[in-house]
């Protein structure tokens, strides 16, 4: 019973549900920033993603007259942000919150980070717009090539942690074995497949210069083009959950070093390792210009593959 | 409550009725160059009418954009607030009693702020959104009360 009522709460308040949510907010106000800073414009307060979701809070909900399937354009926001909200609750923060503790979370999270990918290609082939049906077409291709890096790394680092004995799919013995034997970024066998990753996140998150799907001069707002009001909030809400989640995959796979015992300590070292990252994504994002689509799919399908199947050749025959 | 936060993210639409492209320069750049961040008020400018809260209508309104401006102020979701940038839509400027001119914008929807020049300066266009953002406050409470 006890177990239970701390699992709900992790759900809804600490490591997942609000904090999450208002964590993954203020991060995404702080890329905004960052890059405007690297334009040498101001930029608007942290808490500008915060006050656009309460913003669309207070607009109308327009469903198209046209939309091919008008229940599905309603419903799909809430696939991805449903996915988000389980994948933060089931990652390990080191030295703060163990995760939800079952023992292959890890396959359990190949199919929860396809999720927002997924609602995205729900809701905008249901809206009946054009540009949303061309996002859409490069959203799917996008996806067909990333989600193999992803694959690749996850595995590298399983059979990293495991060390000799097969892989290890538990997320908490991942950052475990990193605790013990000095994290994963330091060692160079797992360099190219950091590199990979971090590619995959790029492309994921869709900054540029993969932001071949919702890029504003190409095809407007892509998928979200129809959306307006609530499910455009939710939209936020997974963007924010799905930067966040990313994040903190990065951090467990490669760099869960504890700063010391307490979990205040560990906590802040969490936010700060995360505040980094997002300033190296805007850093990116401000110098990047945008991939054509077959571009993209040819450089996701070459480089972060070779670089994350060459860290997985060299852990398995080194 | 929700409208003191809710003021402090207006998104920006533009919609060109066949302006001659000097009032559109002057929008983007209003937003886009370090001197005149409109960041700051935390506006972005959207692809999408679905998203917008402040409308900016350049141009004289052609009969061909006639139909379009229509629509296009038909997919804007309420509460949203209507800026005429230029003299244009205001009045007709330079095109008035044109034959193939359907302005001024009045004749359409209900204009909010105009902000006048040809073209605008920057700082008026920061001036009009501001004022924009007035209206919209009182337009936000007016909504959630009806």
């Amino acid at each position: 019973m006890i177990t239970l009522s701390a699992s709900i709460l992790a759900y809804l308040f600490f490591p997942g549900g609000m904090f999450a949510i208002i964590f993954g907010l203020l991060l995404l106000g702080m890329e905004r920033i960052a890059v405007a800073r690297f334009q040498g414009r101001i930029g608007p307060p942290i808490f500008q993603n915060l006050f656009d979701v309460i913003k669309l809070r207070t607009k109308e909900f327009l469903v198209p007259e046209d939309a091919t399937n008008r229940l599905m354009f309603i419903i799909a926001p809430f696939f991805g942000f449903g996915g988000m909200m389980t994948a933060i609750f089931i990652l390990p923060v080191s030295g703060v919150y163990d995760g939800a503790g079952a023992s292959s979370d890890l396959v359990v999270l190949i199919y929860l980070m396809a999720l927002p990918a997924v609602s995205h290609i729900f809701g905008g082939s249901s809206s009946g717009s054009t540009y949303a049906a061309i996002a859409v077409s490069r959203e799917a291709i996008l996806m067909f090539a990333y989600e193999i890096t992803f694959v690749i790394v996850l595995f590298t680092v399983a059979l990293q942690a495991g060390a000799g004995d097969g892989a290890l799919f538990s997320l908490k013995g991942i950052v475990d074995y990193q605790v013990r034997n000095g994290s994963f970024v330091h060692d160079l066998k797992m360099i190219p497949a950091f590199v990979a990753f971090v590619i995959f996140m790029l492309a994921t998150l869709e900054v540029p210069p993969f932001h071949i799907a919702e890029n504003d001069g190409d095809v407007m707002k892509g998928y979200y083009m129809e959306y307006s009001g609530m499910p455009l909030a939710v939209f936020e809400l997974t963007h924010a959950l799905k930067l966040l989640v990313l994040i903190t995959v990065l951090q467990i796979f490669f760099m869960p070093g504890l700063a010391g015992g307490s979990i205040v300590v560990n906590l802040l070292w969490y936010m700060m390792k995360s505040a980094a990252i997002v300033i190296g994504i805007a850093l990116v994002h401000a110098s990047m210009p945008s991939f054509r689509v077959d571009q993209a799919f040819k450089f996701l399908m070459i480089v972060p593959v070779f670089l994350a199947l060459l860290s997985l050749g060299l852990v398995l025959f080194l | 409550m929700l409208s003191r936060y809710a003021v402090k993210s207006p998104w920006l639409f533009r919609i060109n009725t066949g302006s001659c492209n000097g009032c559109d320069v002057e929008l983007a750049t209003t937003a886009l160059i370090p001197r005149y961040d409109v960041e700051r008020l935390g506006c972005k400018y959207t692809g999408s009418p679905k998203h917008a809260d402040i409308v900016l209508v350049t141009g004289p309104i052609t009969a061909r954009s006639e139909s379009y401006l229509i629509r296009m102020l038909d997919e804007i979701p309420e509460p949203r607030v209507v800026v005429a940038i230029g003299i244009c839509p205001i009045s007709g400027g330079v095109y008035r009693d044109s034959y193939s001119i359907r302005g001024p914008l009045d004749k359409f929807v209900e204009v909010d702020v105009n902000v006048s020049g040809c073209p605008i300066r920057p700082q008026s266009i920061l001036d009009g959104v501001a004022q924009a953002i007035g209206i919209w406050k009182e337009k936000i409470k007016i909504f959630h009360k009806a």
